[in-house]
């Protein structure tokens, strides 16, 4: 289909810019109800326990406490969880982690609650804090939901080939483990959310920083026990997610709404930054051992992949998450004979789920270093050695499923970026300077805990070695929207005015990504309006029908179709009407642009929209319709890992340039040329604003981000200790957009906000491979890691700031 | 959380002395507040049991930056930015400069006083090393006296200095240095905005006809409190620059450092790093005569 657009693919400044950075744009925390109560958690301080008794005394009589919530006050179910049913929203039995909450002080005065939240006592048994994921599965591990049975939330296999035939028919194999850290969405607003009882018919209204709220309106009515129109949930306006207001926010949403039913007064729940990062999830860290068998021309001949994710205290989306991860896990390459074994599971560390990239950083981090050993070990370029293993049109994936029905980019995305970087002699010239470990370097590499901490004279290195550059790249297919993981349609609810101006809604949430800028683009390319032309409304459950959740970088694809299919609908009903109206001819062709409606065959007929709107209403045609996008059927064996994984993919390689400083373990990053083909790009600005800030994001996660524990207890609690990246510590980031044709999505539109993100860290690791010749098997490559080879942690959790 | 307190902003500093010597105990200065107020939130130790906040930010005097006859007076209460952006410090002390220009971001340094910086007294206050190679001076008030005391001397231990709980640090005295001094300000933290420093060095060195006539040398972040290494800087002077002495020196930094800190979780890292870096640094200043 050739179409020229007025509108996809322009620049379009997103709706919700100007009130966002004019401070007007209100967000949870700015609503406020003139009798609210807030709402404030009590935590023990303990990894692991069981709770034998909670005691209230001290606090219960005290004027200011108007009632304390625990689970005794749940009339549903106090066990809550989007997958698996394992977390409390009040715990009773036991603690599995820190951040778990027992009870809720509800009061007028928010500080003062915070200081009675301390005068809780409390009587525990404490177990053993299980915070090694690769002992949880030990036969003498203890077990963290007993109920269970085993620390063991999910195993995935996969199997394909015969793995032994494709290693015995290897000239070569490498076997390496790679890890990746606990890292910390870092949304600049924290969780708030508050719960307004409608007393006639003991309903809640919920208005949140949510993600999901009808994931959210889900968990609040099973704990509550009423059916889900009794609990309505509105999306405020949101200051950052990244996949991390999910779960929580379930939570949270269901202890404020248990609340204002207790008390009948509306309920607020604010979190600082501490209690914000202490209880929230964040995304899993891996450990991955890949064992690859290749020819002396190097092609992979078979993959051994073996994955451990730290689940932590709570299922959360680890069934998903790793599902993701034992699709995609050799890689964007075709290999015959693939082993994959991918499990996650529990232990006491804060608990991990849904975070942008989903389960493919990782294992794109360690499948994209392998790549690049095995090009080293053969003496090739890495552009040469994916070159040949690449997937393209027709190829079959490591699930068995074969790629066709779409453009499959990946060689157009990699040949694009390997010639603006001129990629192989950039990477050549790097590697020839950098062929001499430096002294310095191999000195601290081989240094230990206590030992040879000082240099001598003569291993001082002249200022002019120690700064190295290096370029490395990064490549990857990501199956699109939700897969095999689960019921995959959205819907879109659009109504057209009498004067032609019309409102729009989803049932996807904006999440920061500018969903609603992107709909309204696909709304008025498709009914020729300009995008003033329409409002787009705020997200409420009890508006528009439910459309999953808005994650898997899902919007544009699922929610798109189904706007552009309410739309049409809509187009359909007044084409109908005006060639009655004009008597044409049923086939006559009518063009709806520029706010304009004509007929092609006689231009004399022509009308305003807003002209054929007022005719229209008044003669009784219905100018609201839902669009319903329903996704393709996919299928999967969950035995063997293998099926038609995703109904289509996205393609991406990003190429980093680095500088290292080999004295001090900076790593600057220079330039990072990301290629990506998102299908069709519908919003330049907002696909460019993605590319942006992805890159950015996984920069922050190769470089500098950790959520480090003692215990199970987090030591970097705020903005002081996470180092997200600034503007500072990112140079130039230059999107280029490959797009292809699919049949899905609206007009081909696909994915883009997670691929942005997943590659930046592997392809940085690699440039830093590239610069230093020796590869670094652990992220984040912070400045101890690069000039150690090792990560140091101070003993305790005490801030040197605290004192 | 920030306790209730009474807040008070005095336009003079006489009516701030006396409401030190009221309050004594009880009271706080308070000057950009990005100390305290992240103290507050932190539940630190040195900021509990607060009842008066005193604010320096309505005195003028506190706030200015004047030549005097052997070198120049700064405000307590000038912030960063206003360093920054003052030209007699650039000319005159320009590590100083660069010293301010790595604290926080914009918005941090438009709050963050040069006296809160050192009064703080963190291991990591960039100001600090600075000031020491500075040979600063500062003067302290209170209703009853004003003395004068080397920067070196006040600080005693992190987050400890000299001042009492009812004076008030007025001033900062820099004397000009003799011509021909080269120097360099190095910052090293996680990031390059907003970043607390992992290492800070800064040194000034005189030469003469090659012989170093004179150097002086302080870092920050690696020793519990930001200090001049005052038996290197003897060791080095009358020696004549090579490299064999630049790695001699950068190699005894070493030792000292870990003889004033002893072994921590991050000795492994700093140590090495910050003997590479001086190294580097020193090099540096020689290559480029970096003035001051
Ligand atoms: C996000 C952030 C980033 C930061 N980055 C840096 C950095 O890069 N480098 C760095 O060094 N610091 C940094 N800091 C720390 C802080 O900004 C500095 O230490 C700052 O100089 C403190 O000055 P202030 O005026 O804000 O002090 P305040 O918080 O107002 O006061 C600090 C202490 O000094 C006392 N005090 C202040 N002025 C006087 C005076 N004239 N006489 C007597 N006592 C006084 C106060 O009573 C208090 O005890 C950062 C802080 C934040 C929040």
């Amino acid at each position: 289909m050739k179409k020229t657009f007025n509108l996809v693919g322009k620049p379009v400044i997103r709706q919700d810019g100007y009130s966002k950075v004019t401070g007007k744009a209100r967000f949870a925390d700015d609503i406020n109800y003139p009798d609210q109560l807030f709402g404030v958690m009590v935590r023990l301080p303990i990894a692991h326990a069981r709770i034998k008794k909670i005691d209230f005394s001290e606090i219960e009589n005290h004027p200011s406490v108007i009632t304390i919530c625990t689970a005794g006050d749940i009339s549903g179910s106090n066990i809550s969880g989007i997958i698996k049913q394992d977390q409390p929203v009040f715990c009773d039995q036991k603690i599995v982690t820190p951040g778990d909450v027992v009870a809720m002080l509800v009061g007028e005065d928010e500080e003062l609650l915070r200081q009675l939240a301390g005068k809780v006592k409390y009587e525990i048994e404490p177990l053993p804090a299980l915070t090694d994921p690769r002992k949880a599965l030990d036969s003498d591990a203890v077990l963290i939901h007993p109920e269970s049975k085993s620390n063991l939330i999910v195993h995935y296999p996969l199997r394909k080939g015969d793995i032994e035939r494709g290693f015995s028919q290897s000239d070569h194999i490498v076997e390496q483990t790679y890890t990746t850290q606990l890292i910390e969405h870092g949304y600049i607003e924290p969780e708030t959310v508050i719960a307004i009882p409608l007393a006639a018919d003991r309903s809640v209204k919920i208005i949140g920083s949510i993600q999901n709220p009808f994931t959210a309106r889900r968990i609040v009515a099973q704990a509550l026990d009423l059916p889900l129109t009794r609990v309505r949930v509105e999306q405020a306006e949101l200051g950052g997610s990244f996949g991390g207001k999910d779960d929580t926010m379930d939570i949270l949403s269901a202890r404020a709404a248990v609340a204002a039913l207790k008390t009948g007064r509306p309920v607020k729940i604010r979190y600082r930054r501490e209690e914000s990062v202490l209880e929230s999830y964040k995304r899993h860290p891996y450990i991955l051992h890949y064992k690859v068998g290749f020819s002396r021309e190097g092609k992979i001949k078979a993959m051994k992949i073996d994955i451990l994710a730290d689940g932590g205290a709570y299922a959360s989306m680890s069934p998903f998450v790793t599902w993701r991860s034992v699709a995609q896990a050799t890689g964007p390459y075709e290999v015959e004979n693939v082993c994959t074994d991918v499990r996650a599971v529990y232990t006491n560390n804060p608990y991990t789920g849904a975070m942008r990239g989903f389960g493919s950083p990782q294992p794109i981090f360690a499948q994209e270093s392998i790549m690049d050993e095995i090009a080293n070990q053969l003496g090739k370029t890495p552009d040469e050695i994916r070159w040949i293993n690449c997937l393209h049109s027709g190829s079959i994936t490591a699930t068995g499923q074969k790629l066709e029905k779409h453009d499959v980019n990946l060689i157009k995305v990699l040949d694009t970026a390997v010639q603006k970087t001129n990629f192989s002699r950039q990477w050549q010239a790097c590697k020839d300077k950098n062929k001499s470990i430096l002294p310095f370097i191999q000195k601290t590499h081989a240094s230990q805990a206590d030992k040879s901490l000082l240099l001598e004279s003569e291993d001082l290195v002249a200022p002019d070695l120690l700064l190295r550059k290096g370029i490395g790249l990064a490549l990857s297919y990501r199956g699109c929207s939700l897969g095999a993981e689960g019921i995959d349609a959205a819907a879109a609810y659009l109504s057209v005015q009498p004067d032609g101006s019309l409102y729009l809604v989803s049932g996807l949430a904006e999440n920061g990504q500018g969903m609603r800028t992107t709909f309204s683009i696909i709304a008025a390319e498709t009914l020729g309006l300009s995008v003033e032309d329409i409002h787009y409304l705020e997200l409420d459950t009890g508006i528009v029908p439910d459309s999953g959740p808005t994650v898997a970088s899902r919007s544009t694809l699922m929610g798109g179709g189904a706007v552009k299919i309410a739309a049409e609908i809509v187009r359909d009903r007044l084409q109908k009407f005006l060639c009655d109206f004009w008597k044409l001819n049923k086939q006559d062709v009518l063009c709806f642009e520029k706010n304009k409606v004509f007929s092609e065959s006689d231009p004399q007929k022509t009308l305003r929209f807003s002209e054929v709107c007022q005719l229209a209403y008044r003669k009784g045609v219905c100018l609201a319709a839902i669009g319903w996008y329903p996704g393709p059927k996919v299928d999967w064996d969950e035995s063997v890992g293998q099926g038609a994984a995703y109904f289509t993919y996205v393609y991406g390689c990003q190429v980093a340039e680095v500088t290292v400083n080999l004295g001090t373990g900076e790593v600057y990053v220079d330039r990072v040329v990301a290629v990506h083909d998102p299908g069709k790009v519908i919003n330049l600005l907002g696909a460019q604003g993605q590319v942006y800030g992805g890159v950015t994001q996984g920069a922050g996660y190769g470089l500098w981000e950790e959520i480090s524990s003692a215990d199970g207890f987090i030591r970097e609690l705020n903005f002081d200790q996470i180092f997200i990246p600034t503007s500072k510590d990112v140079g130039e980031i230059v999107p280029v957009f490959v797009e292809g044709d699919d049949q899905h999505g609206p007009w081909g539109a696909k994915s883009l906000g997670e691929p942005t993100l997943e590659l930046t860290a592997a392809a940085i690791a690699n440039a830093v491979r590239n610069a230093v010749g020796v590869r670094f098997f652990n992220l984040p490559l912070n400045l101890e890691e690069i000039v150690l080879k090792r990560k140091l942690k101070p003993g305790g959790l005490k801030r040197g700031s605290a004192v | 959380m920030i306790p209730k307190i009474e807040y008070f902003s005095p336009v003079n500093l006489t009516e701030l002395l006396k409401l030190l010597d009221r309050h004594q105990q009880a009271a706080k200065i308070i000057a950009g507040g990005t100390d305290i107020i992240a103290g507050f939130h932190q539940g630190s130790a040195r900021f509990k049991g607060i009842k008066y906040l005193i604010d320096l930010n309505w005195i003028d005097e506190l706030k200015k930056v004047e030549l005097s006859s052997d070198g120049i007076v700064i405000g307590s209460a000038a912030s960063f930015s206003e360093i920054l952006k003052n030209e007699l410090i650039n000319h005159h002390f320009p590590l100083l400069s660069t010293a301010a220009s790595r604290v926080g971001s914009v918005q941090i340094r438009n709050r963050a006083t040069i006296g809160g910086n050192f009064v703080n007294n963190a291991p990591c206050a960039d100001s600090v090393p600075a000031l020491l190679v500075y040979d600063a001076e500062i003067r302290i008030r209170s209703v009853e006296a004003e003395r004068a005391v080397s920067l070196a001397d006040f600080l005693l231990k992190p987050y400890q200095t000299q001042l009492r709980s009812d004076e008030v640090v007025t001033q900062i005295r820099l004397p000009f240095l003799s011509e021909n001094y080269l120097g360099d300000f190095y910052k090293l933290g996680r990031r390059r905005g907003v970043a607390i420093s992992r290492i800070t060095l800064a040194v000034l060195m005189k030469l003469v006809e090659s012989k170093i006539d004179d150097i002086r040398i302080a870092s920050g972040a690696v020793t519990p409190i930001g200090k001049r290494f005052v038996s290197l800087e003897q060791f080095a002077r009358g020696k004549t620059v090579s490299d064999h002495l630049y790695r001699e020196l950068a190699r005894m930094l070493g030792n000292e450092i870990l003889d004033a800190t002893g072994l921590r979780w991050s000795s492994a890292y700093k140590l090495p790093v910050v003997q590479q870096t001086f190294y580097q640094q020193l090099q540096h200043i020689y290559q480029t005569g970096n003035l001051r």
